[in-house]
């Protein structure tokens, strides 16, 4: 095999600008690949973990898929409220062993603000049933005292004692604020990988407070009620967004959920979140499996490529292989030659690929979170990768046959002497 | 020794069928080769030999089946019938990889053009045979060198400079190139140098210069030379000369026919 | 009329439960209705478990559609306000459904449809196993002793979901509702596998 690997080499490094265009063209086509199914796994893995130990979500009636998205991810907005009243009776089921209620619709320079109880933090339970925990502070205890998420504290660098002003809407720039009415950070949370992250915590009451001004979605014009007198005001709220549901056995869940879809007192429904989240998998993962056929296509041209170039090579490499054939190289020796040369580059394609996706994942990760809320992790690649690696290896193993097996046909029927 | 023998261009010249007690160099024995899709044989041999050491200066015009004696001679094609051997060797009773080694073991080549891998250099290329046959690397081995030393060697007799050895071949001047190709003919001592118009590309004072070379590194190596050529006036330097035509049986049906 | 009919399935649900259930054809291969349940297995269980269908699960002397025998269903229309006391009543006496002491603790291998509970990446790490098709979408959902909550040692692919399994594992009986004397079904699921249809005979 020495002669045949120095051979190769050789050849290589000799056409060095078509070989690397050709590895590019596979390297771009392999990181694609990876990159692909690393964005898929992560944003499963990001979803999956949001939410644990909560046997129903609770809200207006709309669809289930609609009603997990706005409260749990804090993606699109509900369509209508919740009864105070309602939750109430909800939370009296004697199934029911906890309740944590939702109040959405305010903001805080781009990121949502969550109206809740102290009860949130205690049974608000991620990834494999981890609790919150605050790197500093503790979780709001007066009024206009906010809990917020680590990658709000991040951003804006807030620390405990910081103040804070709540914007109505949910966009990151708003023209209804509520400016006389600031808040101060309590508490910073702990990263969780989860859309608590980017949320600011308050109390239902303060989402009251904030509002005892307004009417109708605006502030009342020549009304303006100041901090310190809003504690006269009834501050129970009369309407939420939703509510976390916990229940004293998992076996209950159909007879509660039930309970509150034919509440009679106003249109509720109530979801199990692990199925409704396995649904969306089910919805998502046609247009995920298209993702992947499309990259693996474009493997499958990129290799295409690869050997086109070795192939049209050999025309000219004719007489290479006679003077091989007379230097006592048999046929068989001549196709390992070609087929060690297409196997090398995409070898080399493939690894170059790789070390791409994760330089891409170690570099831009950050800011992909950061701005457009996509996770790519930089870490080792998975089974499923490798698995993917190795079928484009396979698919280069038998693309090389190509060439060899041409150049072993002409090395048969040339032998030492071409007509020059 | 290359005499300055003359020989007649008489293909029934007998030469002794052994010298120095070695077996021929070359010997056919009702041989006959026909291309797959040919209708007629275009080989047909009843006795060609060449002896250990011998050099034989082998006339055929082009297309008259040199090129499928070579073939036959190197073991890349069988005949028909017939036997081939190759210092002493029956090639028949070898399978193909046995003769591919074989050829990389114990026979040289030199072609007229294009002789060498363009993207290796000059001194890669002469090592090349070492690389594919272990029986050279020995043999140079057993003379206490090294296949780098040994081809540095070959090239200062073929007066090569050693600048040019680490340049690409593809970058040598034809005379250079034939001259590297006959030190990688040469290297590890092969028992058979076969050289299928090796100086045609050549300018004429140079053609008498690198024969001289060949003939004399042949000579210090004990190995036989089998010399193709259309140019009869080459032959002088030859201990016997052999006219293709005379003793393929072949070319002369087709001429009658 | 809906609500008549409702009530009709619900009995005839419930009636075909002992001893003699008659399951629905098996539907083909992932293509599953609402109400389909899974054809009794041809092969048998490893020797370790005993392969239990979902009557198993009912006491014998539980007879809810008793509470019928002195009502005409057919007379009835939706509205009539003793239908719909009379589904009250049955919701009541399936949400008290009574369990197999007994069973706490056999190990037991029986085949159901998956309701994910909690999930992790791709796969569930905890699930109810439900006697047929869509029982989250079925009025009524299905008695307690006909609902089993499954923690499974390894998480099972979640492509799994909605989909039949078999679960073979250690049967416990769990109280959670001291006051109502509910109970109900849990399982350590040690193995899960895909359920295949049996081969036609």
């Amino acid at each position: 095999m020495t002669p045949l690997w120095h051979l190769t080499r050789k050849s290589i490094a000799n056409r060095r600008l078509t070989v690397a265009l050709t590895v590019a063209a596979v390297a771009l086509a392999v990181a694609m690949l990876l990159g692909v199914e690393r964005l898929r796994n992560d944003a499963r893995e990001g979803f999956a973990q949001t939410i644990s130990g909560t046997d129903l979500v609770v809200g207006a009636r709309s669809g289930p898929l609609q009603l997990l998205l706005y409260s749990v991810f804090h993606i699109g907005n509900a369509t209508n409220n919740v009864s105070w009243a309602s939750l109430q009776k909800i939370a009296a089921h004697p199934q029911v062993a906890w309740l944590v209620p939702l109040s959405l619709g305010d903001s805080h320079r781009g990121f949502r603000v969550v109206g809740t109880t102290a009860d949130y933090f205690e049974h608000y339970r991620h990834g494999r049933d981890h609790r919150l925990r605050f790197v500093a502070g503790k979780p709001f205890a007066g009024l206009f005292e906010a809990v917020v998420g680590a990658e709000v504290a991040v951003q804006l660098g807030y620390r405990p004692g910081a103040r804070i002003v709540l914007s109505h809407g949910s966009g990151e720039t708003s023209f209804a604020g509520h400016d006389d009415k600031p808040f101060t950070v309590a508490g910073v949370l702990a990263r969780t990988g989860t859309p608590v992250d980017r949320s600011v915590l308050v109390s239902l009451q303060a989402i009251e407070a904030v509002h005892v001004d307004w009417a109708g979605g605006a502030p009342m014009p020549g009304v303006s009620i100041p901090p310190e007198f809003v504690t006269r005001f009834d501050l129970e709220p009369k309407a939420v967004t939703a509510a976390l549901v916990g229940l004293k056995s998992r076996i209950a869940v159909f007879r509660v959920q039930r309970f509150v879809n034919e509440f009679r007192d106003e249109p509720l429904l109530a979801v199990l979140p692990g199925a409704t989240l396995q649904e969306m998998w089910g919805l998502i993962g046609v247009v995920e499996r298209a993702l992947l056929a499309v990259s693996a296509l474009v493997v499958l041209v990129g290799l295409a490529g690869l050997v086109a170039v070795v192939v049209a090579s050999l025309g000219e490499r004719r007489r290479e292989l006679a003077i091989l054939r007379a230097l006592g190289a048999s046929p068989a020796q001549v196709f390992l030659l070609l087929a060690l040369e297409s196997v090398v580059m995409s070898v080399l394609g493939c690894l170059l690929g790789l070390a791409l996706v994760l330089a891409v994942a170690a570099l831009a990760g950050p800011w992909l979170q950061a701005h457009y809320g996509l996770l790519l992790s930089a870490g080792a690649p998975s089974a499923t990768e490798w698995a993917l690696l190795g079928g484009v290896l396979l698919a280069a193993l038998l693309a090389s046959l190509v060439p060899a097996v041409r150049a072993y046909r002409y090395s048969l029927a040339d032998g030492m002497t071409i007509r020059i | 020794m290359p005499g300055a023998a003359r020989a007649s261009i008489d293909a029934q010249a007998a030469p002794a069928a052994t010298r120095n007690g070695l077996p021929p160099a070359v010997a056919f024995r009702d041989v006959s080769f026909r291309w797959p899709r040919a209708a007629h044989a275009c080989l047909a041999i009843d006795d060609f030999h060449v002896a250990a050491g011998e050099c034989v200066f082998l006339h055929g015009p082009s297309g008259s089946g040199k090129s499928t004696l070579l073939s036959l001679v190197g073991g890349v094609v069988a005949p028909e019938r017939g036997s081939v051997a190759v210092l002493g060797r029956d090639l028949a009773g070898l399978r193909t990889g046995a003769r591919d080694r074989f050829r990389a073991d114990h026979i040289g080549f030199i072609f007229q053009l294009f002789n060498l891998i363009p993207y290796l250099s000059a001194l890669d290329n002469i090592v090349l045979p070492c690389r594919f046959s272990p029986a050279r690397r020995a043999r140079v081995a057993a003379v206490g060198a090294q296949p780098q030393a040994e081809a540095l060697r070959l090239a200062a007799r073929l007066d090569l400079d050693r600048s040019l050895l680490a340049r690409p071949a593809a970058e040598l001047s034809v005379g250079q190139q034939q001259r590297v190709a006959a030190a990688r003919a040469l290297i590890g001592r092969p028992g058979l140098v076969i050289a299928d118009e090796p100086t045609s590309a050549l300018d004429a004072d140079r053609q008498r210069a690198f024969l001289d070379l060949l003939l004399a590194e042949c000579a210090a190596a004990g190995a036989s030379l089998l010399f193709v050529s259309h140019d009869p006036r080459l032959a002088e330097h030859f201990d016997r000369v052999v006219a293709l035509a005379a003793i393929n049986r072949a070319a002369a049906a087709e001429v009658t026919a | 009329m809906t609500r008549l009919i409702c009530i009709l399935m619900a009995c005839a649900a419930l009636a075909a439960q002992p001893a003699l259930a008659q399951p629905a054809p098996p539907a083909k291969g992932g293509d599953y209705r609402v109400g389909d349940r899974l054809a009794p297995a041809a092969k048998g269980a490893p020797a370790q478990y005993r392969q239990i269908t979902w009557d198993d699960l009912i006491p014998p002397d539980w007879r809810p559609e008793d509470l019928f025998k002195d009502f005409d269903l057919g007379s009835m229309t939706d509205r009539d306000p003793r239908a719909m006391e009379m589904m009250q009543k049955l919701r009541e006496a399936w949400d008290r459904a009574p369990v197999i002491e007994r069973m706490n603790g056999q190990r037991v291998r029986i085949p159901g449809f998956v309701v994910p509970l909690e999930n992790e990446g791709d796969t569930i790490r905890e699930f109810l196993l439900v006697p047929y098709f869509g029982a989250c979408i079925h009025v009524p959902p299905p008695p307690a002793n006909q609902l089993i909550h499954v923690m499974p040692d390894e998480p099972i692919p979640g492509k799994w979901n909605m989909g039949p399994v078999w679960v073979s594992g250690v049967l416990t009986v769990a109280r959670f509702d001291s006051e109502l004397g509910n109970a109900g079904y849990q399982l350590r699921g040690i193995k899960v596998e895909e359920y295949k249809e049996p081969m036609p005979r």
